[in-house]
């Protein structure tokens, strides 16, 4: 702090702090007596003790400081093991899980008339897939598809499918939004997408050579592409194998809790996502497979380094079916769980080949 | 010295000229009720109440039992930072 002799006309320091000590003194006494008249005017006033009343009600509002416990005493999450009765199903629900399942159970709600619109909808168009083959073809062109038009232009028009919260709710809800895909698609389910298995093989038919069919891992929705994608809009793996609608049909399953083993694939349907999720449960054990490498290169199948990361969109997925070109089903579900495990360095699928094995 | 005595004056009527007083005022009034010291001061209080008795008690002695202890317990930090903008003040204004 610099002092100018001059300025201060004859005072040093030493006074000058003692000057500035005084002033703070007087500050602090006059905070002090504004307190002394305060309370004593609300002793005078009768108003000073009006927050103590008897010593058992004060022992009564105490303040609690238990762990586990909040400062009332009550315990956090009580009622977050008990069960609920529901007056509708009689069934006993967990608390936590109560008013969604009452929604459902009661029929109130967004949710559950949309589901059952879809339920009908659905039901409906599996009856005449005849008529749907032939619209198959348009409907890349139209945004609706023939039978549930009507409907699915209600459900369109109720939201904004651009809206932020819709792309969020898609990424688990099969898109109905995503509009060009036939609503017999759609098994609705809260935890996958399509349901391949549930489709007989006519519509599967029908489905897989006008459409792509690859249902993506993260939004569960099925491509849409028109089939027999390019080899530039797959990855970097050159040796892909154009996919044959009759291969994928016979070989896809999607089902997040699917429990066919992949040892079944070349019989009956791939398990592309159970793999998917076997590996992933199995991965922490496993973190490098140099056998992977090797294999991929028998499949033909071609590299597999960093490139996924430019796969983001999810839905350039492409499963090549045949138990032959396994590879090639080890490189989409590398792609694809890559995707959701960009830190791996190797993808799971040496797990998957484990199986196979 | 009365020089010094001199100064005094035209540095405090300064102050409250300037409204700076009042500023110092209030922001050690906020300090002090945040940090607590306020309510300290009110259980001080009431035991002197207590002692000489609600109907009895009076400015002064509130003020006698009160403002000793008072003074001492205004935090450190408090103090530090109003000695600090008195005497910016003064190294601003003593002219």
């Amino acid at each position: 702090m610099k002092m100018e002799d001059m300025s201060l006309s004859g005072l040093d320091n030493t006074k000058l702090e003692a000057l500035a000590h005084d002033v703070y003194s007087d500050l602090v006494e006059d905070a002090c007596l504004g307190l002394c008249f305060e309370v004593h005017r609300a002793v005078k006033q009768g108003y000073f003790f009006l927050d103590e009343t008897d010593q058992e009600s004060m022992k009564d509002f105490e303040i609690v400081d238990q762990p586990g416990v909040d400062i009332f005493g009550q315990v956090f999450n009580q009622w977050k093991n008990k069960e609920c009765v529901c007056p509708n199903c009689s069934r006993s629900i967990a608390a936590s899980r109560f008013a969604p399942h009452l929604e459902k159970c009661l029929g109130m709600g967004r949710n559950s008339s949309r589901i059952a619109n879809r339920r009908i909808a659905s039901s409906n168009n599996t009856s005449k897939s005849e008529s749907d083959q032939e619209d198959n073809d348009d409907i890349n062109d139209n945004d609706w598809s023939y039978g549930s038009e009507k409907k699915a232009k209600k459900r369109k028009s109720e939201k904004n499918p651009n809206s932020p919260r819709r792309s969020k709710s898609l990424k688990h809800k099969n898109g109905e939004l995503s509009s060009n895909v036939n609503p017999d698609l759609y098994k609705y389910n809260y935890s996958s997408g399509i349901s391949y298995e549930t489709l007989g093989p006519e519509e599967l038919r029908s489905i897989l050579t006008t459409q792509c069919g690859v249902v993506s891992e993260h939004t569960k929705k099925m491509c849409t592409r028109s089939t027999l994608p390019d080899s530039d809009t797959v990855l970097e793996n050159d040796g892909y194998d154009a996919p044959d609608g009759q291969l994928i049909m016979s070989r896809l399953q999607w089902d997040g809790s699917s429990d066919i083993s992949p040892s079944d694939s070349a019989s009956s349907k791939a398990i592309l996502f159970s793999g998917t999720n076997n590996s992933e449960s199995k991965r922490p054990k496993k973190k490098k497979k140099p056998s992977t490498l090797s294999l991929t290169t028998t499949g033909g199948g071609g590299e597999r380094d960093k490139g996924p990361e430019r796969e983001r969109g999810g839905d350039r997925e492409r499963v090549v079916g045949g138990g032959s070109s396994s590879s090639s089903s080890q490189n989409a579900l590398s792609l694809s769980s890559r995707k959701k495990r960009p830190k791996l360095p190797l993808p799971p699928a040496p797990s998957i080949y484990d199986d196979l094995n | 010295m009365s020089k010094e005595v001199q100064m005094r004056a035209a540095i405090n009527q300064k102050l409250i000229e300037m409204g700076e007083r009042e500023r110092l005022k209030e922001l050690l009034r906020a300090k002090l009720i945040e940090c607590g010291w306020r309510d300290q001061l009110k259980a001080l209080c009431k035991e002197v109440i207590k002692e000489k008795g609600i109907e009895n008690v009076t400015v002064e002695d509130l003020v006698a039992g009160v403002t000793p202890k008072g003074r001492a317990l205004v935090p450190d930090s408090v103090k530090k930072e109003l000695l600090q903008r008195i005497r910016a003040f003064l190294a601003q204004h003593s002219t």
